[in-house]
C-alpha cells in the first residue's frame, strides 16, 4: 500500500471514531462536556500543529549556529577566487 | 550562536506559540469541565469562535500565500521574444 492509502485510511478511520462521538451515530447519548469536547477536536489538532510548527521554526532561530569565523574565512576565499578567474580571463 | 536578533525573534516566536497553544488548549479541552457559573468563562468568547477565528485565519494565510506568489510570478514575467 502506498503511503498515500496508508495516511488516508488512518485519517479515515478517526474521522469515523470523530463523526460517531460528535454526531451520535450510534444513539450512545454521551455526556454533554464530551459533545463539547469532540465537535471542535480537528481544528484543535490543526491548531496544535500549527502552534507546535511555528514554535520549532523559533527555536531553531534563536539556537541556530551562525559560525562567524567559518563565514568570513568563506567571504575571503570567494573573493580570492574572484580575482584569480578575473585574472585568468573569466567575465562575471 | 545566532544573532542578538535572531534570538529575540525565535524565543518570541515560541513564547507567542506556547501562549496561544495554553489559551486554546483551555478553552476547547479543560472549559467543558469547568461549571459554567465559574468566573474563567469571562475570559474566553462562545465555543463557536473555537472554530470560527481558525477558520478564518488559515483563510487569510491561503490568500496571502495566493497574493505572494501572485505578485512574484507578475514580477518575473518577461516579455516573449519575436524573431
Amino acid at each position: 500500500m502506498t503511503k498515500l492509502m496508508e495516511w488516508l485510511s488512518v485519517l479515515t478511520v478517526l474521522g469515523v471514531l470523530w463523526a460517531t462521538v460528535t454526531f451520535d451515530l450510534l444513539g450512545l447519548d454521551p455526556p454533554e462536556a464530551v459533545l463539547q469536547v469532540s465537535w471542535p477536536l480537528p481544528v484543535f489538532l490543526l491548531v496544535a500543529l500549527g502552534c507546535f510548527s511555528l514554535g520549532t521554526v523559533g527555536y531553531r532561530v534563536a539556537t541556530f549556529n551562525d559560525c562567524q569565523t567559518a563565514a568570513a574565512e568563506l567571504q575571503a576565499q570567494i573573493r580570492e577566487a574572484k580575482t584569480d578567474l578575473q585574472r585568468k580571463g573569466l567575465r562575471f | 550562536m545566532a544573532s542578538g536578533v535572531d534570538q529575540a525573534v525565535g524565543m518570541g516566536l515560541v513564547g507567542f506559540s506556547l501562549l496561544l497553544f495554553i489559551y486554546y488548549t483551555l478553552w476547547v479541552i479543560v472549559l467543558p469541565f469547568v461549571d459554567s457559573d465559574h468566573v474563567i468563562h469571562g475570559y474566553f468568547l462562545p465555543r463557536e469562535y473555537s472554530v470560527i477565528l481558525p477558520g478564518i485565519a488559515a483563510l487569510l494565510l491561503v490568500l496571502f500565500v495566493g497574493t505572494f506568489i501572485a505578485v512574484v510570478m507578475w514580477k518575473n514575467r518577461k516579455p516573449k521574444k519575436t524573431q
